[in-house]
């Protein structure tokens, strides 16, 4: 679906529910104006609750026994992005147009969808399996082998399943946390699911892609910038000493609730 | 793989940006049409995007991130992982030709290229001026790469730090064109903007021409202990065993079930706030306070460890790459900002800067006081009544104010004062009417 049909659709909800939605505060205004939006809250009488410190201790606990070694690539990761990584996406940003830019990243995000198709398949997700199929027919047709993405414009939108998630599906636990090299936060059962992704990838050889990136390594070196383009995560971007608990919780928690839905 | 990177973000980015258009009724009618009337809504929401002004676009932007070398001791003192913030980094966008250059000062714990930071980088940048983003002194890379106690809370010291800072910029930036100079800030950066302009005055090394205050603080320590309560907000029943995030996940989770698709943008945020999952004022909140304590947490644990005070990692620890420093990230979420300023704060106030205040008040609470007094806008009030080139803007229902302070905002700036009926805190500084009214007040 294209950008300004959402906002459009988005604009219409939101106008009518804003005229359906009018609970009313209470509300006390004092004589200079302050609305004292406080007042509105309900507080614990008691100073004890101490909610805020039980959430955030339980959140840290996430079963990490190579935390050492994690860290340190971690911030390696860090280095690497800032010395390496980074200045190259930039290069590639001035050496390549914008269309150009899209078209690489339609490109690769189709080849994905194989492993999205593969994985619904083995969650037995039927609708799932459908729309995806849909979309990798249309794309490589008419997207000239995936440069463009006539399916979402199509209202077909992008799903994305791979191995990891299928795992969790059957009930595997996540597992000791992984900083990987390059790549960045993972877990056990997730890099065992990469590695399977990559199989199934490489059998499937759609488009000839995975043996023409063999001969040509230049592919899949277009294929990684493109992913470091894409990826907007910046380290650094959360500006604190804490940073690398912070990414594991994240990625833990939007792990579990992409195996849920 | 890369791209799995994303997701983090993305559930961070949600649960900050729960978007709602529930409204309430109007109590009068008035011609600001800003669409969010819940001050916690509008706190953690923002702007739609129909109604912000239009930018200019990243790419028509000449900007980049500057380094600047203002605490070299530490480079050799401090452990290896702080390696990344060592030197100071600052965004510089310019203009082609001779230009005003306007200093943005980030709010409590931001970073120069925070969202909110960014926006106004974008709105002055399509004015026609020079803009130079700075992290808020109380952010980590600020507290390690520019502050000299790395203390930050005393409003005068965080002004000098800032001044520096300034300074510094204006030096390595000497070929730049400069036709006016300009300073604003956000939240906590609205305060000290007031501060450095008053610094300014007497050390005149920019002379600005308009200072502007966004949603400023009043009192400091109403500010503080209003932020500190919303964690005390009943958001999780009595008998519950999960904690309030499990909770908040678990709405997330059955959010994406009914729907059947995990996918995060403005619309199915939008969604998310109007489904039977909505998320209550109490645990809109929660949410907002443990943001803040979050940022508590990292300025105790930077402030400690820089100055070896031992309240938090003892201090002949050695701290490298591979630490685990997840105890002491324990440690200091357990430390609010109160409990900051009196085991770290207060004590180095006394220390340093309290004779420049009042000698001879020995008890705590006095101490605070003074403390409070000096760092919070009535500490200016003669130099803020009296100066045209200053004006604020602020909200009727901003959650940090508390009872007077629009009164004493009123009395100190009058027709200075630009008051807004609804925005809780910053949700409406990216509303067009908003962005139209502070450029206009640079373009005076």
């Amino acid at each position: 679906m294209s950008k300004t049909h959402t906002l459009q659709r988005y604009l219409a909800t939101s106008v009518l529910l804003t005229l359906l939605h009018s609970t009313s505060w209470a509300e006390e205004v004092d004589p200079d104006g302050f609305k004292n939006p406080l007042q509105h809250l309900n507080f614990n009488q008691r100073q004890d609750q101490h909610e805020f410190e039980r959430a955030a201790l339980e959140a840290l606990h996430i079963k990490d026994p190579l935390e050492q070694w994690n860290r340190r690539v971690y911030h390696f990761n860090y280095r690497f992005d800032q010395w390496v990584f980074l200045p190259v996406v930039k290069g590639y940003t001035t050496i390549a147009p914008h269309f150009v830019r899209t078209g690489v990243s339609s490109f690769f995000s189709n080849l994905g969808e194989i492993k999205t198709l593969a994985n619904s398949l083995l969650q037995l997700k039927g609708h799932r399996a459908m729309e995806t199929t849909a979309r990798i027919l249309f794309n490589t047709i008419f997207g000239v082998g995936g440069l463009w993405d006539p399916a979402s414009k199509m209202g077909l939108a992008k799903n994305n399943e791979d191995f990891g998630q299928t795992l969790g599906y059957y009930g595997v636990p996540h597992g000791p946390y992984l900083m990987l090299p390059f790549l960045g936060p993972s877990n056990a059962r997730d890099t065992t699911g990469a590695v399977a992704d990559f199989g199934i990838d490489k059998s499937v050889n759609w488009l000839n892609m995975a043996k023409e990136s063999q001969r040509n390594p230049e592919i899949f070196g277009l294929q990684i910038v493109d992913q470091r383009y894409i990826t907007e995560l910046r380290y650094g971007q959360l500006n604190s000493p804490f940073e690398y608990e912070k990414i594991r919780y994240a990625y833990t928690k939007s792990r579990e609730l992409k195996i849920a839905e | 793989m890369l791209k799995r990177l994303l997701s983090p973000l993305y559930l961070v980015l949600s649960l900050l940006c729960i978007l709602s258009f529930s409204a309430q009724a109007k109590q009068a009618a008035t011609n600001y049409q800003f669409p969010l009337h819940n001050a916690f809504e509008a706190t953690i929401a923002g702007t739609p995007k129909a109604l912000r002004p239009p930018l200019p676009d990243d790419a028509d932007i000449s900007q980049h991130d500057y380094s600047l070398r203002l605490r070299p001791e530490r480079e050799y003192t401090l452990p290896s992982n702080f390696w990344p913030v060592k030197t100071f980094r600052y965004r510089l966008a310019k203009q082609s030709g001779p230009a005003p250059l306007i200093f943005i000062i980030a709010g409590t714990g931001a970073h120069y290229s925070s969202s909110s930071m960014e926006y106004l980088k974008k709105l002055f940048y399509g004015a026609g001026f020079h803009v130079a983003q700075i992290s808020s002194p109380t952010a980590y890379d600020f507290m390690v790469g520019a502050s000299a106690y790395a203390t930050p809370g005393y409003s005068p010291q965080d002004a000098t730090d800032l001044y520096s800072v300034m300074r510094a910029i204006k030096k390595q930036q000497r070929n730049l064109q400069v036709t006016d100079w300009h300073l604003t800030g956000y939240s906590l950066g609205g305060l000290q903007a007031a501060f450095v302009s008053h610094l300014d005055e007497q050390q005149q090394a920019f002379n600005f021409k308009r200072v502007l205050l966004i949603n400023p603080p009043v009192n400091l320590y109403t500010s503080v202990n209003n932020l500190n309560s919303l964690v005390n907000t009943k958001a999780v029943g009595a008998n519950e065993t999960r904690t309030f995030y499990a909770l908040m996940l678990d709405k997330l989770t059955r959010f994406f079930n009914s729907k059947g698709r995990f996918d995060f943008n403005e619309a199915v945020l939008f969604e998310f706030q109007n489904s039977s999952e909505k998320l209550t004022d109490n645990e809109l909140a929660m949410l907002i306070g443990s943001a803040f304590r979050f940022t508590a947490a990292d300025i105790n644990f930077t402030s400690d460890l820089i100055n070896r005070r031992g309240v938090i990692t003892p201090p002949q620890k050695r701290i490298y790459d591979g630490t685990n420093l997840t105890p002491y990230f324990k440690e200091a979420l357990l430390c609010d900002f109160e409990c900051y300023m009196h085991q770290q704060l207060l004590p180095l106030w006394r220390v340093h800067f309290k004779h420049t205040v009042l000698a001879e008040v020995a008890v705590t609470d006095a101490d605070l006081d003074l403390l409070n007094k000096a760092s919070s806008l009535y500490a200016l009030t003669d130099y803020l009544s009296n100066n045209d080139k200053i004006a604020v803007i602020h909200n009727a229902d901003d959650i940090i104010l508390g009872r007077g302070d629009i009164g004493y905002l009123q009395h100190t700036f009058a027709e200075r004062l630009t008051l807004y009926p609804y925005g809780g805190h910053l949700g409406n500084l990216d509303y067009n009417e908003n962005a139209a009214d502070i450029l206009e007040f640079f373009h005076e």
